[in-house]
């Protein structure tokens, strides 16, 4: 489902973007994915399509909303049946809709005493019930327990994949993309980037969807060869190997954006074949979570993070080492000429 | 005393002892031995009631959009409207029904064109409803509105984009979740259409509702026929605003 959006207020927004499968739209805070979310609901004043001027009681979409919205004043069972017609059996399709996403227990329930997860079970059943073509959820881990917030997550999305609706997520936590069939990036109120995560992960398309990606060195340089596949880039006069992209050509400026966790440490000399080895300087070295996060400065300055399973005795600010990259690690993108 | 907090809890007593001492003192001032009512009480406590059961439904049927529509109205220059509900609230009873005298009266623009088509706005049955609207509806519109702006607008959306009108989303969230409110104003409009004086002094003198008796039982005979009519006052005016209280804190009033 294509989706072509434009919104004047509360915020500028201009959203194109295909929804295929469970997709996430991953954006910073203030980037307006609510507002979007809400556009195409038709709660907020939009041109766009589908369902163009359409009022929010006619578009077959089921909304969830950070929080998910259910009716505090009716149990889970009414919740549900909200969006049924009123006829008799209403309850028993209720209770229907309920089972199938394993929740039949919480029917006499208020919301109020439900578990973050069975609330957005009973949300997505009430807005099945509407007969949705498209789902619409608002950051749907918000209101999820950390400590389960992944699996509870993960099952969410089989579930919707289960059911096979089209599903747009929106979320500022680009990890949850990771589990999607499709993803887009959100920045300056714009989409920049969309398609399978694999394809968007590897291949940020500026600096900003790698910042949002969680790429924390991104550097500038310029191509000075490609040969066989790889392309030589040189940044502050130090040299790196990369991966060289389908549209690079010698002498074209280029940013560089290597993700922390794919740096090594190693001595000098031992570096496998074709990996780039960097002589540097370890300036900070602090412990996160059971990794190891380390500052290092050299020709260029690196942030580096350091897995349990590498070796990491030893390691500490102020001593020099060697930061070895493999090419296919360092990906390259476009940058204003 | 639980809690730790001497000095509110010690001075939140006191005004509660200030507060309910005229009642205190009306038990103890009640002649009992002579307790006795006199004639046309009991025709002031029907003509209050059920004169009041009468304007209560108006007031809720005419009253409840416009609180809604100045919750969630947004058109310009609603601050004009705002000030238009409080306009009877902020007037003097006394002045509100010679206001209401010039309109509705005989020789009122409005007043004289009903009374060509028999309705006579004056000392009559229907004076005595509208008196009773303009004193009460203010209160119960105010109270409604912000018991309506309390209802999260999300939630109301929601119901909209669960392909229900928006009346039906009135109907099943909007009134449900804001009825602590709405039972509120309900029940203020109750008390002050029963105890509505000064504008039913001026435009509905006749038939006597209650206040008007009591006044006029104070003229005629004195303090010791006021007391059981002010007792019988308390018994009809409370129970409503008391039991809407109770009951809607519990799910499902409405």
């Amino acid at each position: 489902m294509e989706i072509d959006y434009r919104l004047e207020r509360p915020l500028r927004i201009e959203a194109r973007l295909t929804v295929a499968g469970f997709t996430v739209l991953a954006g910073a805070s203030g980037e307006g994915k609510t507002s979007l979310l809400k556009a195409i609901a038709g709660l907020l004043p939009a041109e766009g399509e589908p369902y163009r001027g359409w009022p929010p009681q006619r578009r077959p979409v089921g909304y969830l909303p950070q929080g998910y919205g259910l009716f505090p004043h009716l149990r889970a069972w009414e919740n549900v049946a909200f969006a049924l017609p009123e006829r008799s059996g209403r309850r028993e399709a209720a209770l229907a809709l309920m089972v199938r996403l394993g929740i039949a227990g919480l029917a006499e329930r208020f919301p109020d005493a439900l578990s973050g997860g069975q609330q957005q079970r009973v949300a997505l059943a009430r807005a099945l019930g509407r007969a949705p073509e498209l789902l619409l959820l608002d950051e749907p881990t918000s209101a999820l327990d950390p400590a389960t917030r992944d699996a509870v997550f993960s099952e969410l999305v089989e579930e919707i994949r289960r059911i096979g609706l089209p599903t747009l997520a929106v979320t500022h936590d680009v990890h949850l993309a990771g589990m999607a069939d499709r993803m887009a990036l959100m920045a300056g109120r714009r989409i920049v980037q969309e398609g399978t995560p694999r394809e968007v992960f590897a291949a940020p398309v500026d600096g900003r969807a790698a910042r949002l990606l969680g790429y924390r060195n991104l550097l500038n340089g310029v191509i000075e060869t490609i040969v066989g596949g790889y392309a030589t880039v040189a940044i502050e006069g130090v040299r790196l190997r990369a991966s060289a992209p389908a549209w690079g050509e010698a002498g074209q400026r280029v940013g560089i954006a290597i993700r922390s966790e794919d740096v090594a440490l190693g001595s000098s000399g031992a570096e496998p074949e074709g990996c780039n080895a960097l002589a540097l300087r370890l300036v900070e070295v602090r412990e996160e979570g059971l990794s190891l996060r380390v500052a290092a400065h050299g020709s260029i300055a690196l942030d580096i993070l350091l897995p349990r399973s590498s070796p990491t005795d030893g390691v500490a600010a102020g001593m020099s080492a060697t930061a070895l990259i493999r090419p296919e690690h360092v990906h390259l993108f476009r940058v204003a000429e | 005393m639980r809690g730790g907090f001497p000095v509110a809890s010690s001075v939140g007593l006191a005004v509660l002892l200030f507060l309910i001492a005229p009642f205190a003192a009306l038990a103890f001032a009640t002649g009992w031995r002579q307790f006795h009512f006199i004639s046309g009480d009991f025709a002031a406590v029907f003509v209050s009631v059920f004169y009041s059961l009468v304007a209560l439904p108006i007031i809720a049927l005419f009253g409840t959009p416009l609180a809604w529509w100045l919750a969630r109205g947004t058109l310009r220059g609603k601050w004009l409207i705002e000030a238009a509900v409080l306009l009877p609230l902020l007037t003097p009873p006394l002045a509100l029904g010679i206001l209401l005298a010039s309109l509705y009266g005989p020789y009122g623009p409005v007043g004289a064109l009903l009374e060509k088509v028999g309705l006579l706005l004056t000392n009559t049955a229907p004076a005595f409803v509208l008196a009773q609207i303009y004193g009460a509806m203010p209160y119960y519109v105010i109270t409604a509105r912000a018991a309506f702006e309390s209802v999260p607008r999300e939630l109301e959306d929601i119901g909209l984009t669960l392909g229900k009108e928006r009346w039906q989303v009135f109907l099943a969230i909007s009134l449900p979740m804001a009825r602590l409110g709405v039972a509120a104003g309900l029940a203020l409009a109750w008390v002050r259409a029963l105890g509505e004086f000064g504008i039913v002094l001026i435009i509905a003198y006749f038939p006597h509702g209650i206040p008007v008796k009591l006044w006029v039982n104070l003229e005629d005979s004195g303090l010791s026929a006021v007391y059981p009519l002010l007792w019988l006052f308390f018994l009809v005016a409370l129970p409503l605003p008391l039991w809407l209280g109770i009951a809607s804190r519990r799910r499902g009033i409405f």
